[in-house]
């Protein structure tokens, strides 16, 4: 089989419209939308930072859940039978500072400039973002986000890095901490890369675990050692590297007001395990192509808001994905880049429903 | 000519791409949709197009009907909505559409495969999940994915580039 069809919509280009459309960030959700818009006769130009077109599909997530020819094929159908036109390596910027995913940056394009130059302007850059813990040594050498530790070992895989970019991983003992799809990856890519010992830290059980029971238990079969109801309290450094990590048992506290129970210490149960890396999967937030006042409104975790047409508050200017839904999944980024895209769509030939 | 859509579980990552973009082409309403476990395993819910299809066996109303690929199609308007198909299909496929007044379900993209194109979730599909084609041209697919999904995960430890063919 081929790669991901994005422009399924349509066999051939139809006659263009004349309308160009800017896409900011090549995830699904920019893909998808692009396969749209070219479906409908718009040019449209796509601009990631990346070295290559895919996001998270072929930056994030490993290559035994989704084979990197079927991103990499769908791509190139998109540039050479639908003209999409690439810029990779490309950043979109408007005052926002270094974020993880930097790596590959050769040009910078200011996000205003997009805005004059084309149509309508789609941001669809996704969540990069990613927490770590607020804990003491959360500074150390040592310490990842789940996200540049996979986003490093796939860079290698996809041959844009070499492993000396990639911390040593063969024998090492490492800590993942989270129970979600990303943090289940590190635990496996770990494995797999030859660590000594994986451990996984939940602070709730196996029964919440957000990538489900099923995938813990198969880490386990593969040596990782699951522990649950344990939370991170400080990471123990030596000459500036992680050396271990202390955690502390958990219980459910008593229902608050709203009838929630949390995972809270148990005091004096800390205990110490000796570690070389501490990996955080506990979250990611969006990264809009700016950080200074654009007149594009975000909510309070840092989502853009869309109207019901999926347009910010400023007129032109669309957003699909992650970056308005939040860390989610391929298929909802697909879903939302698509009925964005249509929107685009209505909006630049002014049709109204 | 018979054609299959098979969608292999084992291969499937329950990224919900299949079930957003069937929804995005009938108006809201996906025709594949991808259920969880109380262990947490995705499965993706369609029609399965049967070979001896229950519910074509069952419709009292003769509305079921098999077209030249094999999709099992349910026509509207001799639908009587009496949900029979739904009771026998081992899968729970059929739904009820309340606007038509019939039964609906998955009919292999029939607007699409008119035009010649595969159904959209299998164009779309990341994992390479969903195979459309004829029988043994699917089998031979899902083999060979299956092949590779295996190798990469014994020696996801060695970089490919260089190694043979790069995937
Ligand atoms: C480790 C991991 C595993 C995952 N596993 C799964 C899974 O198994 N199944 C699943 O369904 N989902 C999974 N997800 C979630 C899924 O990858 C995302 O929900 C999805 O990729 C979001 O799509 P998007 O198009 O919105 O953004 P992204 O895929 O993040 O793409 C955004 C793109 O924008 C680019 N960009 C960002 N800022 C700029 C800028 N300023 N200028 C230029 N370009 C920019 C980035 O380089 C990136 O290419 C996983 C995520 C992670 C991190
Ligand atoms: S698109 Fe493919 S991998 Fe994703 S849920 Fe559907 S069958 Fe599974
Ligand atoms: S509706 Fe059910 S019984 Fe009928 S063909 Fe589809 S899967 Fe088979």
């Amino acid at each position: 089989m081929g790669g991901m069809n994005f422009a399924f919509l349509c066999r051939e280009k139809p006659k263009p419209t004349g309308k160009k459309v800017a896409i900011i960030g090549a995830g699904p959700a920019g893909l998808a939308a692009a396969g749209y818009l070219v479906c409908h006769g718009h040019e449209v130009h796509v601009y990631d930072k990346l070295p290559e077109p895919g996001g998270l599909m072929l930056f994030g997530i490993p290559e035994f859940r989704i084979p990197i020819y079927r991103v990499r094929d769908g791509c190139k159908n998109l540039e050479n039978a639908f003209e999409v036109k690439f810029f990779p390596r490309t950043k979109v910027c408007f005052g926002n500072p270094n974020e993880d995913g930097d790596d590959f940056v050769e040009k910078r394009v200011e996000f205003e400039e997009l805005v004059k130059n084309y149509d309508a302007v789609l941001i669809a850059t996704g969540a990069w973002n990613a927490y770590l813990p607020n804990i003491p040594g959360s500074d150390l050498e040592g310490v990842f986000s789940a996200l540049e530790y996979l986003f490093r070992i796939k860079s290698v895989k996809l041959g844009h890095m070499d492993w000396s970019e990639v911390p040593p991983i063969e024998g090492k003992k490492i800590l993942v901490i989270g129970a979600g799809h990303t943090a289940v990856d590190a635990a496996i890519e770990s494995v797999n890369l030859g660590a000594e010992k994986v451990y996984l830290s939940y602070r709730r059980t196996i029964r919440e675990a957000p990538a489900g029971a099923y995938e813990i238990h198969l880490l386990q079969q593969r040596g990782v050692k699951w522990l649950e109801r344990t939370m991170p309290v400080r990471i123990i450094g030596e000459n500036g590297k992680v050396r271990a990590v202390e955690l502390v048992k958990t219980k459910m506290s008593e229902p608050d007001e709203t009838g929630r129970r949390r995972p809270i210490p148990i005091e004096g149960s800390n205990f110490q395990i000796d570690v070389d890396y501490v990996i955080c999967a506990v979250g990611q937030m969006p990264t809009p192509p700016f950080a200074k006042e654009t007149g594009i409104a975000l909510d309070r975790k840092g989502r853009i808001v869309v109207d019901s047409r999926h347009m910010t508050s400023r007129e032109g200017v669309f957003a699909a994905g992650d970056v308005v839904l939040g860390p989610s999944k391929v298929g909802k980024a697909v879903k939302d880049g698509l009925y964005t895209a249509e929107s685009i769509h209505y909006w630049l030939m002014e049709v109204r429903e | 000519m018979r054609k299959v859509l098979h969608v292999d579980y084992s291969l499937c990552i329950g990224c919900e791409t299949c079930e957003g973009v069937c929804e995005f082409l009938h108006h809201g309403k996906p025709n594949i949709r991808v259920y969880y476990t109380v262990t947490g395993i995705p499965i993706p819910i369609n029609c399965r197009h049967c070979e001896k299809a229950p519910c074509m066996e069952v419709c009292p109303a003769g509305a079921i009907s098999r077209d030249h690929d094999g999709a099992i199609i349910i026509n509207p308007n001799k639908c009587i909505g009496c949900m029979m198909c739904l009771a026998v299909c081992p899968f729970g496929v059929p739904t009820f559409d309340v606007k038509l007044k019939a039964m609906t379900k998955c009919d292999m993209c029939a607007d699409r495969r008119e035009l010649g194109m595969p159904p959209a979730c299998s164009e779309m599909c990341p994992a390479e999940a969903i195979f459309f084609g004829k029988p043994e041209e699917a089998e031979e697919e899902i083999r060979r994915r299956t092949a590779e999904k295996i190798a990469r995960e014994r020696i996801s430890s060695i970089p490919l580039e260089g190694v043979g063919r790069q995937l």
